[in-house]
């Protein structure tokens, strides 16, 4: 019975193995370090998410996939692993958000946020008749709270704050080269520019603005704060995520 | 996997209505809730849409606010004037404003005018009335500017010029004597200041301020008190109280400045180990 | 007479000058029939927020346990305090959510809002029974003697007030406005706050 491949204990993934794993979780996280790579970076004034989007053929219309995600206003997610349950999370999220706004006014700190996401990962891990998400996420955000915020969530629904982190495929040399390149004063510019440049590391093919989704949290000035919202007192208040175009997608990918 | 958001189950809490049913049959009517008596108008001009409104909102015979908001946001641009019981056309808007921004999240476009009017429409009709919102509907979307106007039973209607609220009469009367199609900005804003306006002055649910939003192709501009016409006047004696003319039999002060003596235990203070 | 009146009682809120004061009397009754000069209907709810539920006194109790533990579970999960605004937009979804089935109380909250840039910035609002926000700029009032309050505060009330002449501008509104209904009165009890403390005071009121 017991094999090599976790035996009896990998067909429920309720049951721990002797030696108290969750076998079912480490094929989760095997199916994100297949997935293509992604990565965030806080920086100073701001954080940087970004990812490589490939498809498995030329035929594929690109335009169609979308990795970086915005929740709300205040904070985006990109994932890597299984696309699929990566749309079900977002949808979640995005839900989530709105729930809170609707009884609150405004919308999720970053914190809160994730913690609901995590909250669905760590059920799937735990109830009968599902799989886990087979995605781990990078969840950047900002809140009047604790200012610019970026997470790491996990197939087992644990989640860490991290100021770089990486996820997928070429996530262990990732994690290596922004060892190395980050320190605690780096620009929002630079940090766009560190993140392209760890993703070229393993890329295979050609980085254009098709093949790289990146989105950016920015820090809003104290008269941004004061302002208020879009559209009176009932309105929005001013994004502070937002999804980088191809336009500018290219010229950073110029410079 | 069907489990609801941890922060709201979805719908009404009817937990109360059998303890108020029973006191409504024991002849205690039900208290009246904030309405905004209300004058709201719309109009079509040459690129795009006015809507506008004034700022009364009122309980019973009292005014319980003289400079509300009646003009909300749905999307960045499309917005929506409500008339009716205050707290339903506030939490209807927000409601549907919440579900056009995960509609256009989903779907990656901007939403429409017809989208953001039909999903009125069946959350009204769903309750039959009595979610008492009248509502003003304008916005620009990618097939032009649209002006609706949706009542509490989820009837709408598409039309180039709309009034609604107590002070509709008034205001339409102001409408239909000067409203012409494609008229320049500066006119179309000065014909919706006057309508609300004639709403403000000739009926008694309406007054204070006009609020107006002119929404175009381009972008959307919202004119919070565009026109004061009924600003309280300087106080020409002042009524403030001489400091102790109000007796007190007791008085607590709860400070929220904490102040910490620190004793150092040992005559030097050694420093801490912290190898 | 309505539901509203049964028990009596009446809030105000006020902005001064880097302060709010609320304000309630302190009469629970019965119809007509006084039961208690002592009942409290106004609450804390954080250090800088307090709010005022005038109405049925059996929900003053229910919706006070709610708010504290909605504010608790609030403070716990977020790890900080809960601001007035987004205080003020918990009642008011809440009381929205009894949208057909109301509790019978009209809420009045005052209290000091951080800025971005640090400082503390005076706030109150009112709700209607079903959850209907009203910011006001100067002053609200809930409650059954909210019509005469209404006139009497917008006699009394001018901007600006220092805490302690807002302490008599708020008590005097109080005081004068409940001596002219019947189902408020008995005593008042005043809050002031301000940046870095809260004073309470008990006043004396007519007891007839």
């Amino acid at each position: 019975m017991a094999t090599a491949d976790g035996g009896a204990y990998s067909y429920s993934l309720t049951v721990f193995s002797p030696s108290g794993k969750l076998v079912q979780i480490e094929h989760a996280l095997a199916a994100v370090s297949q997935g293509t790579t992604s990565l965030g970076i806080k920086a100073s004034n701001g954080i940087v998410i970004a990812t490589e989007k490939k498809s498995s053929s030329i035929l594929i219309d690109d335009s169609m996939i979308e990795k970086v995600a915005v929740v709300c206003p205040n904070i985006g997610i990109v994932y890597s692993g299984m696309g699929p349950d990566f749309r079900v999370l977002i949808a979640r999220a995005r839900k989530s958000a709105q729930a809170y706004w609707k009884i609150y006014g405004e919308y999720p700190p970053t914190k809160v946020l994730t913690q609901e996401i995590a909250t669905v990962m760590q059920k799937a891990t735990q109830s009968g008749g599902v799989r886990p998400f087979g995605v781990s996420l990078l969840v950047a955000g900002w809140d009047t709270n604790r200012g610019p915020s970026l997470y790491q969530v996990d197939p087992s629904g644990s989640f860490w704050a991290w100021k770089a982190s990486a996820i997928g495929k070429n996530m262990v040399n990732a994690k290596t080269f922004l060892e190395k390149r980050y320190n605690d004063d780096i620009s929002l510019e630079d940090a766009i520019h560190t993140a392209l440049l760890t993703l070229k590391e393993g890329f295979e093919g050609q980085m254009t603005e098709k093949t790289i989704e990146i989105g950016v949290v920015t820090v809003p000035t104290l008269e941004e704060l004061e302002a208020g919202k879009i559209g009176g007192e009932t309105g929005r208040p001013k994004p502070t995520f937002r999804k980088l175009s191809e336009e500018e997608v290219r010229d950073y990918l110029a410079l | 996997m069907s489990q609801q958001s941890a922060f709201s189950s979805p719908g009404f809490d009817f937990s109360n209505s059998v303890r108020n049913n029973f006191l409504q049959e024991k002849g205690m009517p039900l208290p009246k809730a904030t309405s905004t008596g209300t004058t709201i108008v719309g109009c079509l001009f040459k690129d795009g849409i006015i809507l506008g409104a004034d700022t009364r909102a009122t309980e019973g015979e009292i005014i319980a606010d003289k400079n509300c908001e009646k003009i909300h946001y749905i999307t960045e641009s499309i917005r929506c004037c409500g008339a009716g019981t205050a707290a339903d056309t506030e939490f209807t808007t927000a409601t549907i404003s919440s579900n056009m921004e995960l509609h256009s999240l989903s779907t990656g476009r901007k939403p429409r005018v017809v989208t953001v009017m039909t999903m009125l429409k069946q959350y009204l009709f769903q309750y039959q009335g009595h979610i008492g919102a009248a509502l003003v509907l304008g916005g620009v979307d990618s097939t032009g500017p649209h002006l609706f106007t949706i009542h509490p039973h989820g009837s709408t209607d598409k039309l180039p010029y709309v009034t609604m609220g107590s002070g509709s009469l008034a205001a339409m009367a102001v409408f239909e004597s000067s409203w012409k199609p494609n008229m320049e900005r500066s006119d179309a804003l000065a014909l919706v200041s006057a309508a609300v306006s004639a709403g403000i002055f000739n009926d008694l649910g309406s007054g204070s301020n006009v609020d107006a939003c002119i929404i175009t192709a381009t972008q959307t501009e919202m004119l919070r008190n565009f026109v004061k016409p009924n600003e309280r006047v300087e106080k020409e004696r002042h009524y403030t109280f001489r400091r102790g003319t109000t007796a007190w039999k007791s008085e607590n002060i709860r400070d929220l400045i904490v102040n910490e003596d620190i004793t150092l235990v040992g005559a030097t203070g050694d420093a801490m180990d912290t190898s | 007479m309505s539901i509203m009146e049964y028990n009596g009682g009446s809030v105000i809120a006020m902005v001064g000058k880097d302060c709010v004061a609320i304000a309630s009397d302190l009469r629970l009754g019965s119809q007509a029939l006084g039961i208690s000069s002592n009942f409290q209907r106004i609450f804390p709810v954080t250090d800088r927020v307090y709010v005022g539920l005038p109405g049925l006194a059996t929900d003053v109790t229910t919706l006070r346990e709610r708010f504290r533990y909605r504010v608790n579970m609030y403070t716990i999960k977020e790890e900080r305090e809960i601001e007035p605004e987004t205080f003020a937009h918990l009642v008011s979804s809440t009381l929205y959510q009894h949208r057909f089935g109301p509790y019978f109380i009209e809420p009045v909250m005052a209290g000091l809002s951080k800025t971005p840039s640090g400082g503390f910035k005076p706030f109150i609002a009112a709700t209607d029974l079903i959850g209907c926000l009203n910011f006001a700029k100067d002053f609200v009032v809930a409650g059954t003697a909210s019509a005469k309050l209404f006139g009497v505060a917008e006699g009394l009330w001018e901007p600006d007030l220092e805490a302690e002449d807002l302490f008599e501008t708020i008590s005097q509104t109080l005081l004068n406005a409940v001596d002219r209904d019947a189902y408020s009165g008995w005593g008042a009890i005043v809050h002031v706050i301000t940046k870095d403390k809260i004073i309470t005071r008990t006043l004396k009121g007519r007891m007839d």
